[in-house]
């Protein structure tokens, strides 16, 4: 029975994955915004997670 | 002093709202991290952060919670008077 406790986020264990699955990485830092009502409103307490959508509305 | 009290009774909600959110924000990190044991100190942190100013709410203006509902006095059932968010309520 295959160990699901393992954790297979690791790295080195890429190549086992099976092909044609997706893939997220997961969070490695805990560091937290320090101004947590900022955090609120940019939608998360860790700054590794804040991604902003800095594209432009589609221009013809 | 009316305007005052409903910023006051605004910011208290505000501060509900961002601890609430944080404390979802932390449980989410602990599912993938279920051994960090300073996430888990922080959580607890804001866990009773909440709990005191949910407790502070409901004592000034009214329960957000039927678990609030003995902060409040008790000859008044303010879960069912106080103002609905449609009547200016929160």
């Amino acid at each position: 029975m295959q160990n699901f406790s393992k954790n297979y986020n690791q790295p080195e264990y890429v190549d086992q994955y099976p092909i044609a699955m997706a893939y997220v990485p997961w969070q490695q830092q805990a560091t937290v915004f320090e101004d947590l009502n900022a955090a609120f409103y940019a939608g998360t307490i860790f700054p590794e997670l804040e991604k902003p959508f800095v594209g432009r509305r589609c221009v013809k | 002093m009316k305007s005052n009290m409903v910023n006051e009774r605004a910011r208290l909600y505000h501060n509900i709202n961002v601890i609430g959110f944080v404390i979802v924000d932390m449980i989410e990190y602990l599912d993938t991290h279920p051994y960090d044991k300073e996430a888990i100190e922080y959580l607890n942190h804001y866990l009773a952060l909440k709990h005191q100013a949910m407790a502070e709410y409901a004592e000034k203006y009214g329960p957000l919670s039927i678990g609030n509902v003995p902060d409040t006095d008790c000859n008044e059932w303010k879960w069912a008077t106080q103002p609905m968010p449609w009547e200016g309520g929160f």
